[in-house]
């Protein structure tokens, strides 16, 4: 590979900046008090604080897994903070009223709130640091009965939804960092669509690390009932820290009869230097459930930033003829390492996942594909498809693929292919024979070999998607 | 040759396999001795794996415990005629038999082999080529790494030896026989091969276990073989023991510059069986092709872990890997390819298909890739699925009845990896077997 190309991926991380906001926060470290202490900030009813508990004694119990291909020093739960506020403020009525500088904060990941809100009318439900500040176009969402909130304010306002529903796709003891999310979340969206009710708008939360040193414990619950659709939007960026700082979230997704869910993420956190120092950890829990019978969700993740990235959003594939989808672009640089990829769990009849998997690893790095495709007994006449592509750029970087694969149905089919290519000399022979510099030239083989995934993200995530990449290879490629 | 004795201790009866560390009566030098001894100091630190372990979690091995397996004391009586027919037409002369572990000098038969080829029993290849044997034998697979080849190291007073001498074209296949009787209860053998392929030798091995019943006992062998420069060896693993046998296997191979290896595994018998098979392709030009199937029925489970090991730039490899499952069987294939740092220019390709019969069959397939260079062309492809609608159609349309459409295409699938053994009368021995076990056998086939 050439020089010229090797120079072309180190550009540095744009949105390193601490924004000082006068915090609220808990004592360091985690016991029955933090999360009793948590419980109460956030007046949260008894069946919750139990709910906390019982994860947290369970978790007490487990120990940190050891199969992922990734590796990190032990994490030193006793030293993270589980909770900090900003301020609370009286209520706000407009955009108006959101703290300046917030609003400063947004301006300089360059995404402003004014700006996005106008953009083909996405909803955004801001979280800053545990605690959602604001809340856009909530009346035109309300005017068709959609409920789109924080979690803490669906606890308040629809607990029986909450109740019902919370822990129902990722029960508390799931895993490690699940049980540990159970105890501890502090916030995260909750999105209630009703029967037959089309969202008219993509739903969209920024989240955003802030305060050094607390890790942030989302919970997000989205709930489509009967033949409900809905397309939500998750972007990520967090500022530059040296310290380590741990991310461990659930996402739950219920689709109920013939509902659609598609969640997006675009996932830009603070990867760490070129040395592998500081960059977050992003060890997620995502699941969907097709309860419903025709019931889909659909997974989209473009995951570029993180020191670690671990995470395989999934599909309990329970409604008969319900289907699941995942595509994915991951891509690592210098000493980032990403262990994702997705399960399909094929429980009802004539169900179909299909998986589009595209990794991408340069420097350092290291890339792992990892999923499963399980196909039940009673899971007749189901199908799965899985693709996964990877590519590497440099020889000191590394790719695997662990796809495992279990049928217990005859009637049935499963079709996995792997794949491992390079950006070949020709290639950029082609492009610069045509007067394409190398850089733009790699852009535009990566863009092309991603392009199965980028269709599937919304119009602004695609265009987002497309630059994030382009920045994150420079002068790695070479 | 030795005979191992039964020296298992009352006491110890308890252990599963307690008494088949205990070591052979006699070693047939004092090298091998030391290899014996350093494997029995390994195993109070092993242990039998759990489905816990990743690389054992869909293979369950605790009715394997539930035993106390004894080294067999003496080998059981067999009919001649019986082995007879366990014969192949072009090994007829070049063939070593063993009868529950032991070598049986009676049935073998080495008049064939040729010209700087060396087949033999331990003891007899040590005279021939000592230094040969000792460079090699256990460094593949030391005592020291897992349970079942630490037991076999620790009892290895006997072993399969096939030494190819620089230069030395093998005129015949060899055909090494294991054959197991319905012996005592709860016996164990353990049979040892060392394949030798010499610089630009070429050599057919086939490496066979039978049974000639029920083959109740517990079957753990290990097989090294090393390949030199620009040398061939073709082996056919085929594992046909009876439907009450345990059958653990270990298979190690190295490839020097150029050297090829051509591997035919076939796994039909057995309750439980599980091949774990590494290929090392140690330097450039290096190719392995490595096929499998498994045929399973009734209850049986059969566990097939390979890795293919580039660790040298310019190597080559395929894999295709088949498995038929009918009634409540399971078969697992977790096939690894791993293309070290470094190994550029590297090419391999992995196909694994499994095909389902029985609705209370199960295929689990875990095929991983792990590439640490770029410039690399490295594919896997894995499918788990029914016979073809539209194919059975096809042969539907053209009159021939359901059951026996099915029974072709079933037949079809699994022969394309038995067309890949290079011994013409034992191809058609696995074809009348396949047509056998898809109830095809009456029918006329076409050739």
């Amino acid at each position: 590979m050439s020089a010229v190309l090797q120079q072309l991926v180190s550009q540095p991380y744009q949105h390193g900046f601490v924004t000082d906001i006068e915090a609220e926060t808990a004592p360091r470290g985690l016991s029955e008090d933090v999360i009793r202490l948590i419980s109460s900030k956030k007046q949260e009813p008894d069946w919750l604080l139990e709910f906390r508990l019982q994860a947290y004694r369970h978790w007490l119990t487990l120990r940190a897994p050891q199969w992922q291909n990734v590796s990190h020093p032990p994490i030193d739960f006793q030293d993270i903070i589980y909770y900090s506020a900003p301020k609370p403020k009286k209520q706000l009525a407009s955009m108006d009223e959101v703290d300046p500088e917030l609003l400063r904060t947004f301006e300089k990941l360059g995404v402003p709130m004014s700006e996005r809100a106008a953009l083909a009318g996405v909803a955004v439900d801001v979280i800053f640091d545990s605690v959602s500040v604001a809340t856009t176009y909530k009346k035109k969402l309300a005017d068709v009965g959609i409920v789109f909130c924080s979690i803490s304010e669906a606890v308040r306002e629809h607990p029986e939804l909450v109740r019902r529903y919370l822990g129902s796709v990722v029960p508390s003891g799931d895993n490690y960092y699940a049980a540990l999310n159970s105890a501890v979340f502090t916030d995260g969206s909750f999105v209630y669509i009703p029967k037959g009710v089309k969202c008219p708008m993509d739903l969209s939360t920024y989240f955003r690390i802030n305060t050094q040193d607390s890790g942030q414990f989302e919970r997000t619950l989205i709930i489509a009932d009967d033949d409900a659709t809905v397309s939500y939007l998750e972007g990520c960026t967090a500022p530059r820290f040296d310290t380590n700082q741990l991310h461990a979230a659930v996402v739950e997704l219920v689709a109920l009869e013939r509902a659609d869910i598609k969640y997006s993420t675009v996932q830009n956190w603070y990867a760490g230097d070129e040395n592998g120092v500081g960059g977050i950890y992003n060890f997620v829990t995502k699941r969907g459930l097709c309860q419903g019978a025709n019931s889909r969700i659909s997974w989209t993740q473009v995951e570029t930033g993180s020191a670690i990235t671990w995470k395989y959003p999934s599909c309990v594939l329970q409604g008969e003829g319900s289907s699941g989808e995942f595509y994915s672009v991951a891509l690592t640089n210098h000493h980032q390492q990403a262990d994702t990829g997705t399960k399909m769990i094929h429980i009802g009849r004539n169900t179909r996942s299909k998986i589009v998997s595209k990794g991408i690893s340069a420097g350092q790095s290291s890339n792992s594909y990892r999923g499963q495709v399980k196909i039940g007994p009673r899971a007749t006449g189901a199908r799965n498809f899985s693709q996964c592509d990877s590519m590497l750029i440099g020889d000191r970087c590394s790719a695997s693929t662990f796809p495992y694969i279990t049928v217990q149905n005859t009637a049935s089919t499963v079709e996995h292919e792997a794949t491992t290519s390079k950006i070949g000399e020709e290639q950029l022979f082609y492009f610069a024979q045509r007067g394409i510099d190398a850089e733009q030239a790699v852009s535009m083989i990566i863009n092309g070999f991603c392009r199965d995934v980028f269709i599937h993200l919304p119009m602004e995530f695609a265009v987002e998607a497309t630059k994030l990449l382009g920045l994150k290879l420079e002068g790695s490629v070479g | 040759m030795a005979v191992v004795p039964d020296i298992a201790g009352g006491e110890r009866a308890s252990q599963p396999f307690a008494a088949l560390g205990e070591g052979p009566s006699r070693a047939p030098a004092a090298w091998v001795s030391a290899l014996v001894s350093r494997a029995r100091d390994a195993l109070p630190r092993l242990s039998l794996p759990t489905t816990g372990e990743e690389a054992w979690r869909f293979t369950d091995l605790s009715g394997l415990a539930r035993e106390s397996w004894r080294p067999v004391v003496s080998p059981g009586a067999v009919d001649a005629a019986a082995v007879d027919a366990l014969l192949i037409d072009e090994a007829r002369a070049s063939r070593l038999v063993f009868i529950d572990g032991v070598y049986s000098p009676g049935f073998s038969d080495t008049r064939g082999i040729g010209d700087g080829l060396g087949v033999a029993p331990l003891a007899q290849a040590l005279r021939a080529d000592e230094s040969g044997v000792r460079a090699q034998l256990g460094r593949l697979v030391g005592g020291d790494v897992d349970l079942f080849s630490a037991l076999n190291t620790a009892a290895l007073g006997e072993a399969a030896v096939v030494n190819v001498a620089r230069g030395a074209r093998g005129r015949a296949p060899i055909h090494l026989l294991f054959i197991g009787t319905d012996r005592a209860p709860a016996s164990a053998v353990q049979p040892r091969l060392l394949l030798l392929a010499g610089e630009h030798s070429a050599v057919t091995v086939i490496e066979e276990y039978v049974s000639l019943g029920e083959g109740r006992g517990f079957t753990n062998a290990v097989t090294e073989a090393v390949i030199g420069e620009n040398a061939e060896l073709s082996h056919i693993r085929l594992q046909g023991e009876g439907a009450a046998a345990w059958h653990v296997g270990r298979v190690a191979v190295e490839l020097a510059r150029d050297a090829r290896y051509a591997g035919v595994c076939i796994a039909s018998g057995a309750r439980l069986s599980r091949l774990d098979l590494a290929v090392r392709l140690g330097a450039p030009g290096a190719r392995a092709t490595v096929d499998g199937l498994a045929l399973l029925d009734g209850r049986q489970h059969a566990d097939s872990h390979t890795l293919l090991d580039h660790a040298s730039a310019d190597a080559t490899s395929r894999q295709l890997y088949k498995s038929v499952c009918d009634g409540a069987s399971h078969s697992v294939f977790d096939g690894r390819i791993v293309v070290r740092r470094d190994a550029q220019r590297t090419d391999s390709a992995q196909q694994s298909r499994g095909l389902l019969l029985s609705a209370r069959a199960q295929i689990n397939a875990k095929p991983q890739l792990e590439i640490f260079a770029d410039d690399v062309k490295a594919a896997h492809g894995a499918t788990v699925g029914q016979l073809d609608a539209d194919e059975l159609f096809y042969l539907q349309s053209r009159g021939m009845p359901a059951a026996q459409a099915r029974r072709l295409l079933t037949y079809a699938f699994a022969a394309e990896v038995v067309e890949r053994v290079p011994v013409r009368s034992l191809v058609q021995r696995l074809r009348a077997r396949i047509l056998e076990r898809t109830g095809l056998a009456t029918v006329e086939t076409g050739r």
